[in-house]
């Protein structure tokens, strides 16, 4: 069992921006619908340009909930199950064609460019990982913010969790469901009003619905104030409870 | 472990002692026009079971192999814990990417994929699960790529899944291939040696790209080699060059010394991230002079098995494990560093470790292993071992 606070949070979908837009999303959620990304209008123009769709959603996010302060402060963990899906894919069919890769496509197709494009802009030369975990990545990138979290207690975890909605011809073998979307969660050790408990256990046949990613479905539970979260893969049962 | 000096620990050890670069071979098959030297795994790899037929990729078969040198302690682990107990954390920077590259290029072909592509295959989370189904366990699993700190990093995500008590003991490492996307966007970035690596030299220009897997069990246990410390930073500087003045290198080193409790005098050698680019092992170098004080004695073993990428932090803590498993009394076995000999004017004195030489370093002596990757992601690691 494992406490943390959660402090703030930010989301973004294609057709969905505002806390308030999200508050009315959580009381009557439904699956998330169509691609794009968001301006990042706070961003220079030349980091701006170097961003792809992911990492405009990762900073997009970051920056919503990350107080400016603490920017240059938190670690951050950014977990996306399928990294900077079109960038490889673009790259993918440069070599299907024999064209030479563009150097600069080719730094920012790794799984970190958004973690590393984040670090750059916001002066943050802490500790960052970057990770994927099938359909579990949303619970296992809140995991790893919790080991950070743990390694480093004095400052906040800055947990970011994002896809692109897959890009032509892996779109159709891909999970149903799978729109655009990012969420960032600020979470620190504390026991104010955001404390929660999280915990894995074992629980074989809890399965969680698809109609949206577990980010959001997450997002949907903290907004609407039940008591206990449960989403599961397999026999694993990933469990958050309020403490509040 | 798994890379181009063998398939075994006691098959890659002789090799690395002795700086065997004769396994860092031509290929014209990746690069278009280009023949370039890859330290490739040779052989015959692991089969994927038909139940889990899904991962079939080069990578998946690269971690089998490498697993099988852990199954039996991986199999005791689950008697004495239970299957949900046990996670799995891995590194990689490729994953199945060269699959998909297949599948892409029969697509833009023929408009349909092969029957055996999974897009699992190309999601780097499918290798930790892969290696969860082959070993049989329950408890969390995921794959970080951070580039090449990646499996350095699964090594400190393990032990804090430990420290937070949510598993009992962690299967964690690290897993690359070859492949097309990486050999040509190295050769874009005019990153790729013109023939082998050469780290430190004056001569310096570029990596030579390798592969391989290494997979450890994490376990709370006291003796043995022990995971004593471990730094992170970022450098906050720019995607594909380290900061010039190795400030994130410095730090992640003086993190992971400060982890461990130890002072700069008590590591007795430093397996280099030592890539053989220009910035890398100027600022490399800059960093360990800072944080040393002395010319420490350091080698890269990139010239031996080639740099694989998000698998290095995993396999050069692997030969630092090796290191310290195979001491003799008060003495451990250094791998040479092997390069042209020309030292750098611009670089700071650096004891680069020379033929079969062995370092002075009694118990509790402990040793560090730098990786440093895209995207300014840096970790250091220090192993030492623990009369048992």
């Amino acid at each position: 069992m494992n406490r943390v606070e959660l402090v703030r949070w930010a989301a973004w979908a294609p057709d969905i921006a505002t806390q308030e837009e999200w508050q009315a999303w959580a009381r009557a959620p439904r699956p998330i619908v169509g691609s794009g990304s968001p301006e990042v209008r706070f961003l220079p123009g030349l980091q701006r340009r170097r961003c792809d769709a992911l990492s405009r959603t990762m900073l997009e996010v970051a920056h919503g909930c990350c107080p400016e302060p603490l920017l240059s402060e938190v670690a951050c963990v950014f977990a996306t199950r399928h990294g900077p899906f079109s960038t490889t894919v673009a790259m993918l069919q440069d070599l299907a064609t024999g064209s030479p890769l563009s150097p600069a496509r080719f730094t920012h197709s790794v799984h970190n460019a958004p973690a590393g494009l984040f670090s750059i802009w916001a002066h943050n030369p802490r500790a960052s990982s970057s990770l994927a975990g099938g359909a579990e990545t949303f619970a296992h990138g809140f995991l790893e913010a919790a080991a950070l979290l743990h390694r480093e207690p004095e400052r906040p975890v800055l947990f970011v969790t994002a896809d692109e909605s897959p890009p032509e011809p892996f779109d159709s073998i891909a999970d149903p469901g799978a729109g655009a979307y990012g969420v960032a969660l600020l979470l620190e050790i504390g026991d104010g009003g955001g404390a929660l408990e999280f915990s894995l256990r074992q629980a074989p046949g809890v399965l969680t619905p698809l109609a949206w990613p577990d980010a959001l479905e997450f997002l949907r539970w903290w907004i609407t104030g039940e008591e206990r979260l449960i989403l599961g893969r397999g026999t694993r049962a990933w469990t958050w409870t309020r403490r509040d | 472990m798994v890379n181009a000096l063998g398939s075994s620990l006691d098959e890659i050890w002789p090799r690395l002692v002795a700086g065997d670069q004769s396994r860092l071979r031509l290929r014209d098959d990746l690069v278009p026009g280009q023949a370039l030297r890859f330290g490739e795994v040779a052989g015959e790899l692991a089969a994927i079971p038909t139940a889990l037929a899904a991962y079939a990729c080069r990578a998946n078969r690269l971690g089998l192999s490498a697993y099988t040198g852990i199954r039996d302690s991986v199999e005791s682990s689950k008697a004495r814990f239970g299957a949900a107990r046990i996670g799995v954390v891995v590194g990689s920077s490729t994953g199945g990417i060269a699959e998909a590259q297949a599948a892409l290029a029969q697509w833009s072909r023929s408009g349909s994929m092969p029957e055996s592509f999974r897009l699992v295959q190309l999601e780097f989370g499918g290798m930790a699960e892969f290696l969860a189904g082959i070993a049989g366990l329950e408890g969390p699993r995921y794959t970080l790529s951070t580039a090449c700190s990646a499996s350095a990093k699964a090594l400190v995500s393990a032990r804090t899944l430990l420290e937070l008590d949510v598993c009992d003991a962690v299967v964690a490492g690290g897993v690359d291939t070859l492949c097309g996307l990486t050999a040509n966007g190295f050769v874009a970035l005019q990153a790729v040696a013109k023939d082998l690596t050469n780290p430190m030299s004056r001569n310096r220009s570029g990596i030579t790209l390798g592969e391989g897997a290494a997979l450890f069990l994490v376990m709370r246990e006291r003796g043995g080699v022990q995971l004593l410390g471990a730094g992170e930073s970022s450098d906050a500087h720019h995607m594909s060059a380290p900061d010039p003045e190795g400030k994130g290198a410095e730090a992640c080193m003086r993190a992971a010394l400060a982890d461990a409790g130890l002072e700069p005098g008590a590591i007795a050698y430093v397996n280099l991230h030592g890539t053989g680019t220009p910035q890398n092992d100027a600022t490399e170098s800059a960093a360990l002079e800072r944080v040393f004080g002395r010319p420490i004695p350091c080698s890269s073993t990139k010239p031996l098995v080639g740099h694989a990428l998000g698998a290095s932090g995993a396999l050069e803590a692997g030969i630092c494990w090796m290191m310290l498993r195979r001491r003799d009394g008060a003495r451990i076995a250094a791998p040479p560093h092997r390069w042209d000999g020309v030292r750098d004017p611009d670089l700071p004195p650096l004891a680069l470790v020379p033929e079969a030489t062995w370092i002075h370093a009694p118990p509790p002596a402990a040793i560090m292993s730098n990786s440093f990757g895209f995207g300014g992601s840096n970790c250091s690691v220090i192993l030492a071992e623990e009369p048992e």
